[in-house]
């Protein structure tokens, strides 16, 4: 028992002496292609631990955790990371890929100048459906009246699932009623409320964790979800030999888009391996790896040469300007607004 | 009177299958699930090893498990010395006050000490990792080895001891050469309950864990919020073996253990 204590020890400690770098990051948010090369270019190595939501490692932030190199948060889980002053300032002579960033994901409002992040990936929330169920009842997945609108919803009962989300549903409620995603009018959230009540008793279900699965073994024909999840959907659809697609649209009023950034903390015991992973990412076709693996947005120019055209090509995941123009990235709200809104929540999912 | 006692027997039969069943099955299909040939845990298509292959050949996987057993390792360890010495100054003094402190960790809730510890080891500024997960789970895992040791003492004759004292042994020696032995299936009991503890705990872990170090059940955690792959389903497999092959050898190794 000694004997493998002292060699546990040993091997601890061997593992420690080596250039490591720390990545709190989303699961399946990397191609492990990306990883061997990175580890390669750096001789370090990548040690990655993951969050499933921006609640979940800002929770563990304030706690006091550290030791992470880099961190990957949303837009509005931005904000309160600056506001808190957590965040290094990163120096720009060292990120010269910086070039190849699309200016339309730059200059965000969460951080102005891009001071303390660069875009990294990004995720629309949008309408995911089983294409041969919808052509069958002849309904066509355009707009947020498939989930919203109960003439429509009458012919799918019970076969439509949407995220169990307030940010996110009350968001297309809004986006359906015409007003923006980050509308904090209450009057237009009792209205959004209204939509979704009315709509409530033909969904499934709210689920933010299993249409993927459930979309393609066929028991839900229509999800409202992530870009990256329908595409993880269809991928598995098709692997598992299934005769239809999971395909997804962007409902022409326009949609939530989320931009994941990458951020190094105050704390982080080696900022210099996170600014060159951070310029590393930024390469064409290191960004293009990740949406090739998991069908990403890319934010990154130069990153479309290397891309799938499949991909490329899909205006859910690249929209035009004209479309790109109606999405939206959701802001942080205050204390005040968020008890209002979280009030509202509460009334729609216990009814 | 016959008839009755052998209805209420056959009702008995079928309560007690209907809440193994309620116990057992998801555990069946999530190991049946293992071997299927498909991503998709919905049906059977075929029987397959890929899911194992495609596990031990997962970097990620393989170091969090190294974790979760180095871990597991050197908490058993700790906290059956540690654990040993508790119960046996329990036996000892019957304080109880003393009790009361090593039981408690048992009682508390799981989220109470995974909150506490994080804010303790954050104020003595220490990184999280591997250090503080160990620590941690030395800490929940004392308790239970205590009380294992506390029974198995208590059953002992202490005449044993006094007979030892008296043909000149120190208390040492006493207690190395007499209680020990007879305490030792125990104390092993003990260590592997402490290893089956350690190794399977996620609630403490989660809060304790930091950046350079992933254990096997937040790894599973984490893949699950994406899509569950069978390769959770093989990873929880031989994570069940393992459980169940410990519990085994601890229960014949000490059989009042899982009683009390």
């Amino acid at each position: 028992m000694k004997k493998l204590l002292a060699l546990m020890l040993f091997v601890a400690a061997s593992a420690q002496a080596a250039d490591e770098f720390h990545l709190y990051n989303w699961n399946n948010y990397l191609a492990p292609e990306t990883v061997t090369r990175f580890e390669a270019f750096c001789t370090c190595k990548v040690v990655q631990t993951y969050y499933g939501d921006n609640e979940e490692m800002l929770a563990k932030l304030a706690a006091g955790a550290s030791g992470y190199d880099m961190i990957v948060p949303t837009g509005n889980a931005l904000e309160p990371l600056i506001k808190e002053d957590f965040l290094k300032p990163l120096d720009k002579k060292q990120l010269l890929n910086l070039k190849n960033i699309n200016p339309v994901y730059l200059n965000t409002d969460f951080d102005k100048g891009n001071k303390f992040s660069v875009p990294y990936a990004y995720t629309i929330t949008l309408l995911g459906y089983n294409d041969v169920k919808m052509k069958e009842l002849g309904i066509n997945v355009d707009s947020w009246a498939t989930i919203f609108d109960p003439a429509i919803l009458s012919k799918i009962k019970g076969k439509v699932t949407v995220l169990d989300s307030a940010n996110e549903l009350m968001g297309a409620a809004l986006k359906y009623l015409g007003y923006s995603a980050n509308d904090t009018d209450e009057k237009h959230w009792q209205q959004a409320k209204d939509v979704i009540m009315k709509a409530k008793p033909y969904w499934a279900a709210f689920n933010g964790t299993s249409y993927i699965k459930e979309l393609t073994v066929g028991n839900i024909w229509l999800a409202h979800g992530y870009s990256n999840d329908f595409f993880q959907a269809d991928l598995d659809a098709q692997q598992a030999g299934r005769k239809f697609h999971v395909r997804y649209a962007l409902p022409k009023e326009g949609a939530v888009l989320a931009l994941d950034n990458m951020v190094i903390p105050k704390s982080a015991p080696r900022p210099d391996l996170a600014l060159k992973f951070m310029n590393f990412m930024m390469d064409g076709k290191n960004a293009a790896e990740l949406t090739n693996a998991i069908g990403s947005g890319n934010p990154n120019l130069e990153a479309m040469k290397t891309i799938k055209p499949e991909i490329a090509k899909n205006t859910a995941i690249f929209p035009d300007k004209a479309t790109l123009a109606k999405l939206e990235m959701l802001k942080d709200i205050d204390s005040k607004k968020r008890r209002i809104r979280n009030r509202i929540w509460t009334e729609i999912r216990a009814s | 009177m016959r008839s009755r006692s052998t209805s209420r027997s056959t009702w008995l039969w079928a309560a007690s299958i209907a809440v193994y069943a309620f116990l057992y099955i998801p555990l069946l299909i999530v190991i049946l699930y293992s071997f299927n040939d498909s991503k998709l845990n919905a049906e059977w298509v075929g029987f397959t090893f890929d899911w194992y292959r495609k596990l031990f050949h997962n970097r990620e996987m393989i170091e969090a498990a190294g974790n979760s057993l180095g871990i597991a390792l050197v908490a058993s360890f700790c906290s059956t010395v540690l654990g040993t010495m508790a119960g046996f100054a329990m036996h000892k003094y019957q304080g109880k006050l003393l009790q009361l402190l090593v039981l408690t960790p048992i009682a508390i809730p799981e989220i109470l000490m995974g909150v506490s510890l994080l804010l303790f080891f954050v104020m003595l500024n220490m990184t999280l990792g591997l250090v503080s997960i160990t620590f941690a789970h030395i800490a929940f895992c004392l308790g239970f080895v205590a009380i294992v040791v506390r029974s198995r003492l208590s059953g002992m004759d202490e005449s044993l001891t006094e007979a030892a004292r008296d043909c000149g042994a120190t208390p040492w020696q006493a207690f190395r050469l007499v209680t020990l032995p007879l305490i030792m299936p125990g104390v092993i009991a003990g260590a592997l309950m402490a290893f089956t503890l350690s190794i399977d705990d996620f609630v403490i872990t989660f809060f304790t864990a930091g950046a350079n170090a992933s254990t096997l059940p937040l790894q599973i955690y984490s893949m699950i919020k994406i899509a569950v792959t069978p390769e959770v389903n093989a990873i929880s497999t031989l994570l069940m073996g393992l459980t169940l092959l410990l519990i085994v050898i601890a229960s014949k190794l000490s059989p009042n253990v899982l009683r009390s």
